[in-house]
């Protein structure tokens, strides 16, 4: 049995009196992709944003490469702050891709890509240059480098912003609604990008609406609804037979859109 | 004839308001430079005391020494924001003396002013920082940045290309301010203008000339700042 990439276990979280994960237990195996899907308000984003602390979480753990986030239990059962420099290096292991893009305004499209390598992993800024060209020429943004977020298109930043965290080499990258803020004919250029990222054998968690991607990249497919999770699946059984109502009726919505 | 402009003229055969500035201006000139001091002194230690607070402020109180940094740093900004500039700059260098700490006119004049200016600075900085979206810290985070680092390369950079307006704001509203410090006798350009005003007994030329000269400095820190701001404007939408 290989250790998996993600483990939650009996992971609650609140913001304030809003209970939106309820008792999250999962695992994400090497390799895997994981679509997460649901109605907004379901908590998705939230359980992806706990997997890198970005979130604390309030109860549970969650093991990401065999390490603890955020917290670890001690023998005698205390909970203790995972230290500052740990949890950054485990950081550096997750790529993240936000809805909003969140690229540096003030950097150009290359230092960005670059950002990252220089300061957080110590690479020569020659080096760190070269691949951070050769990262976003495989995203086709080979004639961007020098342009700033500002002058590129959404998709661009998109792909920029997917470049930028595969610089880090990670051993899982966090997909959170990555197409949802594009307009629809530049969706197609970033999915293709994380299709290329998926074959490559990345493993991945990627919360998202596009149910054509999920049906050909997911290995799995899981749907929240009110920070649970309701359903596990593989895409083939998620789409043609869902067991629960509520994702029946997700389904309906979703597809007929 | 405009009536306005009679005190230019030579109406009884006595010296006219420009005979005054001619004779005046090497004088005045000498005190605008203490003002100009004054006023970069100010200007650069307001401004790191401000970004040290502003930061102390903003960031978590997670320790007990970050906790104290802030209380620290509210209670600055509350105090100074909440009291006259006048009444500090007597306190500095009246109220120290009592202690038997004796600074010199400019010294105390410098300190008054920069610890005013850090205050309003502070809120300023606090204020550049926490409009910068927080989807750039938690990007800085997610690479596996420090807070520090983070602060560092990403907020700050973005912060203070915002916090140009407002700061060049303040720079000319304490440039006006350090005109105060003419109370504790620094000779500075109001103080030539209340010196000059009172030994010649032509008070509207004496003051009339240092409200000009007090003019032109504004204006030309207002168009440099409107020339940085320009530059820095390049990314942005």
């Amino acid at each position: 049995m290989t250790e998996p990439v993600v483990r939650m276990k009996g992971v609650e979280k609140y913001f304030g009196s809003l209970h939106v994960l309820k008792n999250i237990h999962l695992s994400v195996a090497p390799g895997e992709v994981l679509v997460i899907c649901g109605p907004s308000g379901s908590g998705k984003s939230t359980l992806l944003r706990c997997v890198n602390h970005l979130e604390p979480i309030d109860e549970g753990e969650i093991f990401v490469l065999g390490q603890p986030v955020g917290f670890r239990t001690l023998p005698n059962g205390r909970k203790v702050p995972v230290k500052e420099q740990d949890m950054n290096r485990l950081r550096s292991q997750i790529g993240m891709v936000f809805q909003r893009f969140n690229l540096f305004p003030h950097m150009t499209a290359l230092e960005n890509v670059m950002e990252g390598l220089v300061t957080v992993k110590k690479v020569p800024r020659d080096e760190a240059r070269e691949k951070a060209k050769r990262l976003l020429e495989k995203v086709g943004l080979g004639d961007k480098l020098q342009n700033y977020p500002s002058q590129l298109s959404g998709g661009q930043q998109q792909r920029t912003a997917i470049a930028r965290a595969l610089g880090m080499e990670p051993k899982l990258m966090l997909f959170d609604e990555p197409t949802s803020a594009l307009d629809p004919e530049l969706i197609g250029e970033v999915l293709a990008v994380m299709k290329d990222v998926a074959k490559e054998g990345m493993t991945m968690m990627v919360v998202t609406h596009e149910m054509g991607f999920a049906r050909e990249m997911a290995d799995r497919v899981i749907f929240m609804d009110q920070g649970e999770i309701l359903e596990e699946a593989e895409p083939e059984k998620f789409f043609t037979e869902p067991e629960h109502e509520r994702t029946k009726a997700f389904l309906r919505r979703i597809l007929a859109s | 004839m405009n009536h306005l402009w009679l005190f230019l003229l030579d109406t009884a055969g006595r010296m006219t308001s420009w005979d005054f500035w001619a004779a005046y201006l090497p004088y005045y000139l000498i005190g605008a430079v203490v003002t100009i001091e004054l006023t970069v002194v100010a200007v650069i230690s307001g401004t790191l005391l401000g970004l040290l607070a502003a930061l102390a402020k903003i960031g978590a109180a997670k320790t007990l020494l970050t906790a104290g940094l802030k209380r620290l740093a509210s209670l600055y900004t509350w105090a100074i924001r909440g009291t006259p500039l006048l009444v500090q700059i007597y306190l500095v260098h009246f109220g120290l003396n009592q202690f038997d700490i004796t600074l010199s006119r400019f010294e105390s004049g410098a300190i008054a002013l920069s610890v005013n200016a850090g205050a309003y600075i502070t809120e300023i900085i606090r204020a550049g920082i926490l409009s910068i979206d927080k989807g750039q810290m938690e990007a800085a985070r997610a690479l596996g940045m420090s807070y520090a680092k983070a602060m560092r390369r990403v907020i700050i950079p973005q912060a203070y290309r915002r916090l140009t307006p407002p700061l060049i704001n303040e720079f000319v509203a304490l440039l006006k301010d350090s005109s105060l410090v003419s109370v504790i006798g620094l000779v500075e350009l109001m103080r030539t203008a209340r010196i000059y005003s009172s030994s010649t007994f032509r008070p509207f030329d004496a003051f009339l000339l240092a409200a000009l000269i007090y003019l032109l400095l504004t204006t030309v820190f207002t168009t440099i700042g409107n020339y940085v701001e320009k530059r820095l404007e390049v990314y942005e939408k």
